[in-house]
């Protein structure tokens, strides 16, 4: 075979082998990055409904696996997931945040922090998360909590120590229909960013 | 600019059809590549399967699962149906409590909760294409022969995981043997 001829095989080969590796390359890239497919967001809440369905597409299916493995459909749990406090800026462990919020239409809600690798931050607090059986509300069944690595006596506590950057999840087990039909109809709860150390709030 | 030809057409056609090839490959074999290191890891490689593993009470050095429920005593089975049926049970529980069935591609194709059977789970999961079993309250068909069963009690306090814990104790996930069904 002449050298020419051998490249008018060679080149298309490389071609199609590159084009596969690109779309493998691509795939790869929106299981890692495409949280934000099909997700939905309240009030910096986000939310995915294709969680646990069987319906799911197969790159909501793909996302899913990787960032909620094993979670339950829709019609058992809503989840969903904040990065960031209500003034848009991200979670961070040396501040100390305000959370909010009023009872949650649902058989049992809870709000749990997580470290960036998805797992329950290494402490030994044993103040990873709020749920409906145990908050503290006021008069008026509204609660507050406080995120930081301190209680500082606050009556409803998560603790962010040694979490370094966090996230918080939010579920919704047995959702009213009201909430699962329209889930702008959930009173989320609100973060407000109360001091952080070595800056102004 | 030399117009394309054929061939060049052909190509290009081709390396489309290589890209999508590509990407539907890996975003397709993806969920079942977290399930099968979730069933590895579940099962720990394979010794403990069809039986179920009680989860201990979640803490910051907890890595099994990712994003764990602190207030929650999890159990998991990881099922496989080459030799038959499975059958699972899960005794009731005074709070929230559900079992629920993954396929092997990541799909939660089933659930039911406390609310949906009170006294308690008896179900069977048979791999579809094959006769369906009876004798349980519920009958699950898996389009998978492997799977996960996860079991969920509410318990967000030491006192109630201790009392998760013991009722949990008794229950089963195992292969239905003859005479059962």
């Amino acid at each position: 075979m002449t050298p020419n001829r051998r490249l008018r095989w060679l080149a298309p080969l490389v071609a199609l082998v590159l084009a596969l590796a690109l779309g493998a390359a691509s795939g790869l890239l929106v299981v890692m990055k495409g949280e934000q497919i099909g997700q939905s967001s309240h009030d910096h809440w986000l939310g995915n409904r294709g969680v646990g369905s069987t319906r799911a597409d197969p790159w909501t299916r793909a996302i899913i696996a990787r960032i909620g493995l094993l979670a339950l459909n829709r019609s058992e749990t809503i989840y969903f997931t904040r990065y960031r406090d209500d003034q848009g800026r991200a979670f961070r462990a040396d501040c100390i945040y305000e959370l909010s919020g009023a009872d949650l239409p649902a058989r049992w809600w809870s709000v749990t922090l997580y470290g960036e690798d998805d797992f329950l931050p290494p402490n030994d607090d044993g103040a990873f998360s709020i749920d409906a059986t145990r908050t503290i509300r006021d008069a008026s069944g509204r609660w507050r909590a406080r995120i930081a690595m301190t209680r500082d006596g606050a009556p409803n506590w998560i603790s962010s120590r040694a979490a370094d950057g966090f996230d918080l999840s939010l579920r919704l087990y047995n959702p009213s229909p009201e909430a699962l039909a329209d889930e702008t109809a959930i009173p989320f709860p609100a973060v407000t960013r109360l001091s952080c150390q070595g800056d102004d709030a | 600019m030399k117009p394309l030809t054929f061939k060049g057409l052909a190509l290009a056609a081709l390396s489309l059809a290589a890209f999508a090839l590509g990407h539907m490959t890996v975003v397709a074999a993806y969920p079942y590549w977290a399930m099968n290191s979730a069933m590895d890891r579940i099962s720990q490689d394979g010794a403990a399967v069809n039986q179920w593993r009680h989860g201990q009470r979640a803490t910051g050095r907890s890595r099994r699962i990712v994003r764990p429920s602190p207030d929650l005593a999890n159990s998991s089975c990881v099922y496989d149906l080459a030799a038959g049926p499975v059958r699972v049970t899960a005794a009731p529980w005074d709070g929230y409590m559900s079992v629920s069935v993954y396929s092997a591609n990541s799909d939660n194709i089933f659930v039911v909760n406390d609310r949906n059977a009170p006294g308690g789970v008896d179900m069977i999961i048979y791999l579809r294409g094959t006769p369906r079993p009876s004798g349980a309250d519920l009958v699950v068909e898996s389009p998978s022969r492997k799977g996960i069963v996860l079991q969920r009690r509410l318990a967000p306090t030491a006192d109630r995981f201790g009392e998760a814990a013991m009722a949990r104790a008794g229950d089963t996930c195992s292969p239905l043997t003859d005479g059962q069904g």
